[in-house]
């Protein structure tokens, strides 16, 4: 995927992947955003997120880690955080020189649901959608139009995924550890 | 006997009261049963209750020289303990007394229940964790909530607090729960209690101010709880043993 260089906005670390998406569509950001979680160090990849935004909602997706785009891409970045996350803007031009890959798409509300797991910001999001993204099917109630058949393969897919599980518990025993000895619990 | 449950899911929005509230209920059948809002940051569980309107709560006992049973109320079959919402109040708490608060509540219950703090990044939040027997893992079908959930299992078995069991909420139909709690179950050391289906009935409840097992008893999430409930096997445990157990706890940092 190539993004041209935008102008930061914003660098800084997040604990919920919720707080880059709910701020690019409070400013109705064109432009992109780098997410990258802390469990790349432990499962020793090169990965970092980028998802592209126009007038605030999600547009294209592609994770270094698995070299995977698209709705994977948002599965693969789906972890606890902390992330470290920048906000780039980028010109209305300039955005459209990534193309719109079909391999890289991803539906409005999709990062929402499954970055956040925010039904609610996902559903803002999907109001925000230019009519020609629109529609998504239909899955819980009028307000939640998100593709729930890829959302439920990719609660799966992570389920399946016993290296990044792993990952997860094991980055949490150690947190858990460190945190006791600052804590004083015995 | 006493058993300490913490409710809990690293994530917010999982309906942690909900199932605390419906699962006391619940359990009220058979045991006495104490609820208490640990989550004292973010305390809702007065609204679910209909006590948003009581003069004396938990952080009037721990900002003050109350007695606790100033902040007991018989609501629905169960003792319930709220606490304030106010920023003041949480700021004028002395949360070191959560300790002894919880001990003296586990002298007179069969089962005591913790609502918990959706955080694991302070004292205070994973306190609760810490203090009880076992925890009741709360989940919904994302990657979010299952990664958050992982998450408790972890801090609760490294602090000596085993897994109770799980309760997925807010499932929907399409959600292929079944093949998702067997590849869940998989990694937690608790069965999956219930799934829980997610449900108009819920949030009435919730707007009315009362449990959802007594505002719509009848309604299939309320028998989802009640069959979580059912599957829990609540342990013998000593009240004084576990009582002491909370007066010789971790002290929280102040807020």
């Amino acid at each position: 995927m190539n993004v041209p260089e935008g102008t930061l906005l914003k660098s800084h670390v997040v604990r919920d992947p919720r707080d880059p998406l709910a701020v690019a569509l409070d400013r109705e950001l064109t432009g992109y955003v780098v997410l990258e979680p802390q469990e790349t160090l432990l499962l020793d990849s090169d990965g970092r997120g980028v998802i592209t935004f126009r007038d605030g909602v999600p547009e294209l997706a592609y994770y270094t880690g698995t070299d995977r785009g698209g709705p994977p891409a948002l599965a693969d970045l789906a972890m606890p955080g902390p992330y470290h996350v920048e906000l780039y803007r980028l010109s209305d031009p300039a955005l459209s020189t990534t193309g719109s890959v079909d391999a890289l798409a991803v539906p409005p509300g999709m990062a929402a649901e499954r970055l956040a797991g925010d039904p609610a910001l996902a559903a803002s999001t999907r109001r925000r959608a230019p009519a020609d993204r629109k529609p998504e099917r239909s899955t819980a109630g009028d307000d939640a139009d998100g593709d729930d058949r890829s959302e439920q393969g990719a609660v799966e897919a992570f389920l399946a995924d016993e290296e990044k599980i792993e990952a997860i518990q094991k980055q949490a025993r150690e947190e858990a550890a460190q945190r006791a000895a600052e804590w004083g619990f015995d | 006997m006493v058993e300490a449950f913490a409710v809990a899911s690293g994530k917010g929005g999982t309906g942690k009261t909900t199932s605390t509230l419906a699962l006391g209920m619940a359990l009220t059948d058979e045991y006495d049963v104490t609820v208490v809002d640990a989550d004292m940051g973010m305390a809702n569980m007065l609204f679910h209750a209909g006590l948003s309107d009581v003069e004396t709560t938990l952080h009037d006992v721990l900002g003050g020289d109350l007695p606790v049973a100033q902040a007991t109320y018989e609501r629905f079959g169960m003792t319930v303990v709220p606490c304030g919402t106010s920023l003041d109040g949480f700021r004028h708490s002395d949360p070191t007394r959560l300790r002894e608060v919880v001990a003296q509540l586990a002298a007179d219950t069969d089962v005591l229940l913790l609502d918990s703090p959706a955080a694991l990044d302070s004292r205070s939040a994973v306190l609760p964790v810490v203090l009880a027997d076992r925890v009741i893992v709360v989940l919904q079908p994302t990657i979010p909530a299952l990664s958050d959930g992982l998450k408790v299992q972890e801090y609760a078995t490294s602090y000596g607090t085993d897994v109770a069991g799980l309760v997925f909420n807010k499932v929907h139909d399409d959600d292929a729960i079944d093949e998702i709690t067997v590849k869940t179950e998989q990694y937690f050391d608790g069965p999956t209690l219930a799934t829980v289906s997610d449900s108009e009935a819920a949030r009435e409840a919730r707007r009315a101010g009362r449990p959802l097992l007594a505002h719509a008893p009848a309604s299939a999430p309320a028998e989802s709880f009640r069959q979580a409930a059912a599957r829990i096997d609540v342990r013998d445990g000593a009240s004084g043993a576990v009582a002491d157990r909370f007066r010789s706890a971790v002290i929280p940092d102040s807020p």
